[in-house]
């Protein structure tokens, strides 16, 4: 291995929302930073749902104002699914808190930031291991040559093979990833605006509960981008392992097909079918640790998402936890060094962020979501009480009667008290 | 077109890759044999792994890069790599 004859202050591995930011918030300190990415363009590995909050990357990102926004958010909608009944809650309020995007070109955004700021971005490049000596991460190898760094970044992403090779983490375990299947869906700007009742540069944020998973745990979403929607599902891949029927894009296609949906998507033509592991923790403690000597690690390689079920949030994470790497080899720097002890600042930053405290407080959603009733059940429950209440013209049922017949034989009401509390305890 | 399903391949046909010369994933396929559940036929979003007779055939070349197939293997037959310098999926609007 020949060593390469410059070093940088920071070697940063992956040019998505995490490995920018802390590149990013480097390079602005003058630190001489490498941000390293295999994909020929930054955010060419990258795959999200469909939406990012906007105040955590503000804060990350100097003149976020002119980041690639698609849509912002301004309505929520959730609907209970089953058969070819669905029934919604809908949210619309002109707030600008959240937007629609690709996360490929924000991924792009976010590292020509890097470069404005006297980083250096290097794509198509491959890191093959981090290089310890003497119990430190000492840089990366990449092929037969080596890069020195006083610190190295790990921002490789949810598959984190090179921290598994430098023997730092365990192998991922099945039942802490979900899995993400979507395709984006070409339409017109006027065709979305007219089908989902939006305004110009308004956007929404759909999330389906119920047997629009074809019976898998998990949950639909759809999207709408500027000129397409995006539509898919997460999964938790520990269950879909056992239950799994058929190929896990019949399910995508199913949602582009149902009798309810297809009416959104029947002019459209698809743009792009992708998918990606998402990082599905039972808190409330990390993980993993997130520095080493010489190592610090953010965004999906360190598990940072979280997932409400009805909302989530894992680009925002991402980003402020590599903001917060960042700001702890500021720290370290000045406590005289990388050591692991002066890196371990690291975890007591994000303890306090809303990273973590987010993710303290809602550390039973995730055992919550493995409670098959939410999507089978109440799904049918709600949409058979509705179906009662507005098909039934010459004998129209009072509420708790057609609640009655739609629970009946299929959910007892203690079961029902439980899992209400364990509904409200957890989110 | 869109009012009736789609073949995997021609779903996929929709993506860009630069295909590498060498396999980024190696599957010990003689573990395959072994294998009762073989939940990579299903859950591979790419389909990437089909069955011939009763043999599993792997091919790279359409991987989605997502890491699936690695966490699912009951035999852990699967060896993942990043593929090299700029190759593989290259996602432009997800």
């Amino acid at each position: 291995m020949k060593e390469v004859g410059y070093k940088f202050d920071v070697i940063v591995v992956g040019a998505g929302p995490a490995g920018s930011a802390a590149a990013y918030t480097l390079a602005k300190k003058g630190f001489k930073v490498l941000l390293v990415e295999r994909g020929r363009v930054p955010g060419s590995k990258n795959v999200f749902g469909g939406r990012v909050y906007a105040d955590p990357l503000r804060d990350v990102f100097d003149g976020f104002d002119e980041a690639p926004i698609h849509r912002w958010v301004t309505k929520e909608r959730i609907s209970l699914v089953n058969g070819e009944a669905m029934t919604s809650f809908e949210f619309h309020e002109r707030k600008r808190t959240s937007f629609t995007t690709y996360l490929t070109e924000l991924a792009c955004w976010m590292a020509r930031k890097v470069e404005e700021a006297g980083g250096t971005v290097l794509t198509e490049i491959t890191v093959d291991e981090l290089v310890v000596e003497d119990g430190k991460v000492t840089g990366i190898r990449v092929g037969d040559e080596k890069v020195s760094s006083d610190v190295v970044i790990d921002a490789e992403g949810i598959n984190r093979l090179l921290l598994e090779r430098a023997g730092l983490v365990p192998k991922l375990e099945v039942r802490y990833a979900g899995l993400g299947v979507k395709e984006v869906i070409k339409l017109s700007k006027k065709e979305i605006e007219d089908l989902f009742g939006l305004d110009e540069d308004e956007g929404l944020a759909w999330l389906m509960m119920g047997d629009v998973t074809g019976g898998l745990p998990g949950g639909a979403f759809l999207y709408t981008n500027r000129d397409s929607v995006s539509v898919g599902l997460v999964v938790m891949l520990g269950e879909a392992v056992k239950e799994v029927r058929e190929h896990i894009s019949r399910y995508v296609e199913a949602l582009r097909l149902h009798p309810l949906l297809e009416r959104y998507f029947r002019n459209g033509r698809i743009m792009e079918y992708s998918a990606h592991l998402v990082p599905e923790y039972t808190w409330p403690s990390l993980p993993h640790r997130l520095y080493a000597d010489g190592l610090l690690v953010a965004g999906d390689a360190a598990g940072l998402l979280l997932n409400l079920g009805y909302n989530f949030r894992g680009v925002d994470y991402a980003a402020y936890s590599g903001y917060l790497a960042a700001k702890a080899v500021e720290k370290a720097h000045e406590m005289g060094g990388m050591t692991s002890e002066n890196l371990s600042v690291y975890e007591r930053m994000l303890e306090e962020s809303f990273i973590m405290k987010q993710l303290r407080k809602f550390r039973n959603a995730p055992k919550m979501r493995e409670n098959g009733r939410l999507y089978t059940t109440y799904p049918e429950v709600v949409n058979s009480v509705m179906d009662q209440l507005f098909h039934s013209p010459y004998e129209i049922p009072k509420v708790m009667e057609a609640f009655k017949r739609a629970k009946d034989g299929k959910i007892g009401w203690l079961d029902l008290v439980r899992d209400l509390l364990e509904v409200v305890r957890s989110v | 077109m869109m009012r009736k399903p789609m073949r995997v391949d021609d779903i996929l046909n929709n993506d860009v890759w630069d295909v590498d010369y060498e396999p980024h994933i190696r599957v010990d396929t003689t573990k395959c044999r072994e294998c009762e559940e073989k939940p990579c036929l299903l859950l591979c979003p790419a389909q990437c792994y089909t069955l011939a007779g009763d043999e599993v055939l792997f091919s790279y070349e359409g991987c989605l890069e997502c890491g699936t197939c690695r966490l699912i293997c009951p035999h852990d037959a699967v060896s993942w790599d990043y593929p090299v310098s700029g190759r593989g999926i290259h996602y432009r609007f997800s």
